[in-house]
């Protein structure tokens, strides 16, 4: 196995348990679709950051806290219906990147590959991906509160800084996966295993543990088939997981769907 | 603020989308005392505890005593019924620790649950599959849970079965005598006002009489507050 795909591997199960944990809250919040159209934000900063010859997770960090910025501040404006100009932005920012990529760079930008990546870089990308697991765990409760009952979760003092703890959680994990899975996947790769884990646990503590192994375990057992069959990583991951969650459809619980 | 005032609320107003939601609302929630806010439908009283509890911009002074511990029932539960959460989550929102709740904060819940009629086996339920009656209980169990100070509770038995409503009230006046713990509540039964609270405030948009429940809930007050069918509920 060459060097770029043990890499892979360890993006893949770290990044995977982050996107995981995330995953149940983005859901629960309704913000699915936000979520998957706010990776397509990262491209502009990769096409940036590759002009100035920078590492393009660089670029991709920086936009991507930029556009949580912006969705928490659109939120917070009750006279504008967010979901449009969320939708409007986000796609011109695809746009704009794809025109801004060289072309030998555009299929990588969108789908990921197996990065090549220095030490440094690599042990910062997971040792990130463990701490954003681990906050995400930790805030539960907080972020549950506000999701069952915004009234009370404010009477109990929480305040809309969580929402934007939130969003910029998930723009970073969003934003440690680019390089393996690609910016119009990225996305999915949070929703997905939420989606699987809800249709099969009971109660929410079990629901973030299932998604966070789901996450790891579906972005690992990818990359290994994208490897033996010598395909793009993102693509392999993200339909391994859509057939994982079609599998799980039987034994959605009713009423919870 | 004296001691034994929790709350005092002076020219309190909220104005909503340009319309005056509430004017000039004043009154002062002393220690252990059940306070009722009466009025019609679209009077402003769920306007007023949101307001009190700083959900909604106001003007006018709000003024809580520092050491205060407020538990709130709201009225309308309207729970994410996505969220897969079972009871017992619900009440660990208040825990210290979500994932492994202490012994102690086990214990306490226990004791709440009977006060509310209810049986431990509730916890394993989704929150979403409860009964109105059921989630009501739930709901001011929980704001008992932290042992509060005052409670807000905005009609507490709306979605009770009907031969439940006493029991509600009964243990609700037992928590207020045992512990000390201030009710201010909203209440449509009169009955209930003249039972149990020993200050009523009688509101439509602004304050129309406010006092002990029989020198305030006089025939000239109720006509004002609710029209002239208000004689029906003069009947109690």
């Amino acid at each position: 196995m060459h060097a770029a795909a043990h890499s892979s591997f360890w993006i893949a199960l770290l990044v995977g348990i982050a996107s995981g944990s995330i995953g149940p809250f983005i859901l629960l919040r309704r913000m699915a679709l936000v979520g998957d159209a706010l990776s397509h934000v990262a491209l502009p900063g990769i096409a940036l950051a590759i002009i100035y010859h920078l590492d393009p997770f660089y670029g991709v960090v920086v936009f991507l806290v930029g556009a949580a910025f912006l969705v928490f501040w659109l939120e917070g404006r009750s006279r504008v219906p967010p979901d449009a100009i969320v939708g409007l932005l986000f796609t011109a920012s695809l746009a704009i990147g794809i025109l801004m990529i060289p072309n030998e760079d555009v299929i990588e930008s969108l789908f990921g590959a197996f990065p090549v990546l220095g030490l440094p870089l690599l042990a910062g990308i997971l040792g990130a991906a463990v701490v954003l697991s681990a906050l995400c765990f930790w805030l539960a409760k907080r972020f549950l509160f506000l999701i069952v009952s915004p009234d009370l979760a404010k009477v109990h003092g929480l305040g809309r800084g969580y929402d934007l703890a939130l969003l910029l959680i998930f723009s970073c994990v969003v934003a440690l996966g680019i390089k393996l899975v690609g910016t119009l996947l990225m996305g999915a790769l949070t929703i997905i295993p939420a989606s699987i884990a809800k249709n099969l646990a009971q109660g929410m503590r079990r629901y973030v543990v299932l998604s966070a192994l789901l996450g790891g375990a579906i972005s690992v057992a990818g990359v290994w088939v994208a490897e033996s069959f010598r395909f793009l990583p993102g693509p392999a991951i993200v339909l391994l997981g859509v057939a994982v969650f079609a599998a799980s459809l039987p034994f959605a619980r009713r009423g919870m769907a | 603020m004296t001691d034994d005032r929790v709350l005092r609320v002076e020219d309190l107003s909220v104005t909503l989308d340009e319309q005056p939601v509430l004017q000039n609302v004043s009154f002062t929630l002393k220690q252990g005392e059940a306070f009722a806010v009466i009025g019609p439908n679209g009077a402003g009283k769920t306007v007023l505890f949101r307001a009190l509890l700083g959900l909604l911009p106001c003007t006018g002074r709000v003024e809580w005593r520092r050491d205060v511990q407020i538990g709130y029932v709201p009225q309308r539960f309207a729970i994410e019924r996505s969220a897969p959460i079972s009871t017992m989550e619900f009440f660990l929102l208040q825990s210290p620790s979500f994932w492994r709740p202490s012994a102690a904060f086990t214990q306490r819940l226990d004791q709440e649950l009977s006060g509310m009629g209810l049986d431990r086996s509730i916890l394993r339920k989704p929150l979403g599959e409860l009964s109105g009656g059921q989630t009501q209980r739930v709901l001011i169990a929980s704001a008992l849970l932290e042992q509060p100070s005052v409670l807000l509770l905005d009609e507490p038995t709306a979605a009770v079965d009907a031969g439940f409503e006493e029991t509600v009230y009964a243990l609700l006046h037992r928590v207020q005598m045992e512990r000390g713990t201030a009710l201010l509540l909203i209440s449509h039964d009169l009955s209930v006002v003249y039972r149990y609270a020993q200050h009523v405030l009688c509101l439509n948009k602004s304050v129309v009489c406010q006092g002990t429940p029989v020198e305030a809930l006089n025939p000239q007050a109720l006509t004002a507050l609710y029209g002239e069918s208000s004689f029906y509920h003069h009947e109690h």
